[in-house]
This record gives C-alpha cells, structure tokens and sequence, in this order.
C-alpha cells in the first residue's frame, strides 16, 4: 500500500517531467486537503496549543505516552532526526507530542521527555474529554492494557501517525509509525517548500 | 617429568574435545544498544521514574534453537521481554514468553519489533554511556552484555 503511494506519483511525475512540478510528498496525502480539526491543548512551551499558534510552520502531530518503551521513544528520536536534517529549516518545524495518557502525563513529566529527544518539541496534554475528542477527530483510537506482570501498571495501545499540517493550517499528510527520519524531513521540506 | 607430560597430554585432549561434547554456548549477543531515556524524579516521577528499551541482534551457531526467556539489569527496577505489533491501525507492546533463535540463524531485537523493555530506569540513559544487562536464554543460560546508549 505504502509503496503503491510512493511509486504513484513517481509514475505521474514521468509523465508531467516538462512541467515545474511541486515535489510529491513520500506519505499518504489527503486529497483535497483539508483544514486540520482544531484543538486546545495545554503546552509543555507553557501556553496554550492551538493550530493558529503555529501558521508559517509545518506542524508533526503525533500521539503517545511517556512510559512507553519502544513505540514512542521511537517515533519522538526519528522526529528529533529529521528536524536535524531540516538544517536551517528546523526552526519552521514544530513537533507537538499529544499524550494519550493524561492521567500519569502532566507537564513537568512530558517537559522533561520531550527535552531528552529535542528541547523545541512541544509535549501536550488537556483533560481527558478534549483530548479524546481530538483523537476521534484525527482518527487516532487507544485502548488501555493491564500489565501482566504488575497489576498497578498498564500500557496503551494507540495509533502512532504523525499527521503533517502545512503553514496554512491544512492537514496534508499521514505517515504511519516506522516512517524513517529521512521521509519525514523529505515532507516536512516540501510542505515548506508550498 | 613422565607425570607432567602424561598431564599436559590429558589437559590437551580435555581441550580439544570439550567443544565438540559441551558444544560450546552457541548463543551470542551482538551490537547491544539502548535508546536514551531521561529519568524522571521528583514531581515527575510520581508515575514512575521512566521505562526504556533494548535492541541487540541475537545469534545462534549452534544445531539447535534457543530462545530468550528473560532479562534482568540494574539499571532499571524490571526488565521483560516484549515485542512491539500492529493491529488495525494501532502499534501494540506486549510482553512475549520467549524470542526463539533458530538453529545457525539470528534474530533482530530492533525499534518497531522484538525489544527487553526496561521498567522504572534507575538513572537517566545518557547518549555514549552504557548499562549492563544479563539475558537469560532457555539452553544457554545466562549471558552477559554490555548495552551502548544511543
């Protein structure tokens, strides 16, 4: 699937190759695009989030939770990566870490992860009506797991997307967990790029 | 003299047969690395002080499969054996009873896949240091490695 929407516009590009086509992006798009759903969150950057805070930058939205081992940590070293690769671009990307996992997640907890990976990224969390809202809005769905082994502890299983919104507040893309940190600064670049 | 020699030749022929009768420990830990974790104190530690995980590739030149069972370390208060999956559209973590290593082959204990989750870090995983971890496999027993941070 994944590479039937790479090879896709790799195919209509061959076709266009006179014209000054605009890069195709490595992720699944929506089309047309769409303004992404609004949210109100409270930020790790010690104000509200919001999309309008963010116009003139490519916002990488994702979800997840801090006592995650693998998938989260993941997602967050290959973000920090791209940003990296962004170059002088970096500071037109902003990475917003939603928790799915507000109970255990407050600020001082998700401050101190998201500055382990890049101290630009912004951790958020609400309460937890409006955080689901926001996850029904984006498609993300999560379920709650009891650890086997500690009844005290649980983990979460949830959708791992990092959604792209571009400068104008559009959401454009959809990448799924595992995306390498060379697509993501791949599409984050075209998005700035317009 | 004649005693000695009579030794040497006995200590000889323990060595060069021993591997072919123990079979030597067939399972070895390769390129063992953990990914950098801050640990959380104070106000932010009162859901835990942070977990962690741990990527190595597994290698088998032995005959027979082993599997890794278990894990243990001291720079965290648990560790388990784990394996990250999807199922629709969700990425799940669980815990698995063992990684089988098939028989001269080797397996992948990777982001995304196969991991030793950490529970509750005893200190912060700093990029270049290093943690000590025993994994237990089901035949060859217990086997030491050195974990890079990363």
């Amino acid at each position: 699937m994944l590479s039937l929407l790479r090879a896709l516009p790799a195919v209509l590009l061959a076709w266009t190759v006179s014209l000054p086509a605009a890069e195709p992006l490595r992720s699944g798009t929506f089309t047309p695009p769409r303004a992404a759903p609004e949210f109100a969150l409270h930020g790790t950057n010690g104000g509200d989030v919001r999309i309008q805070g963010f116009h003139g930058k490519v916002v990488a939205l994702s979800f997840g939770y801090t006592s995650c081992a693998d998938v989260c940590p993941t997602t967050l070293a290959y973000l920090a990566e791209a940003r990296k690769k962004l170059g002088a671009a970096a500071g037109r990307m902003q990475v917003v870490y939603v928790t799915v996992d507000p109970e255990r997640d407050d600020l001082a907890r998700l401050r101190k992860y998201m500055n382990a990976f890049d101290a630009s990224f912004i951790g958020a969390t609400a309460a937890p009506d409006l955080l689901s809202a926001m996850r029904k809005a984006y498609g993300v769905t999560m379920t709650r797991e009891p650890s086997k082994t500690n009844p005290a502890d649980y983990l979460i299983h949830h959708s791992a997307y990092i959604f792209l919104i571009d400068p104008a507040g559009y959401l454009r893309a959809i990448m799924p967990f595992g995306v390498t940190p060379d697509d993501i600064a791949h599409d984050v670049g075209a998005l700035l790029a317009g | 003299m004649k005693i000695r020699s009579a030794l040497g030749a006995l200590v000889a022929f323990a060595m060069l047969s021993a591997p072919a009768a123990a079979a030597g420990p067939a399972v070895s830990v390769r390129d063992a690395w953990v990914r950098h974790a801050p640990m959380l104190e104070g106000e932010a530690a009162k859901s835990g002080t942070g977990n962690g995980a741990v990527y190595a590739t597994l290698v088998n030149a032995g005959a027979k499969a082993d599997a890794l069972v278990s894990a243990s370390t001291d720079a965290a208060r648990a560790a388990e054996v784990h394996e990250t999956y999807q199922d629709a559209g969700m990425v799940m973590m669980r815990q698995v009873e063992q990684i089988v290593v098939p028989a001269g082959g080797k397996v992948e204990l990777k982001p995304g896949g196969y991991h030793v989750m950490l529970f509750d870090l005893k200190r912060e995983l700093r990029t270049g240091q290093s943690i000590p971890l025993v994994l237990t496999f089901r035949d060859a027993g217990k086997v030491s490695v050195t974990a890079t941070v990363r």
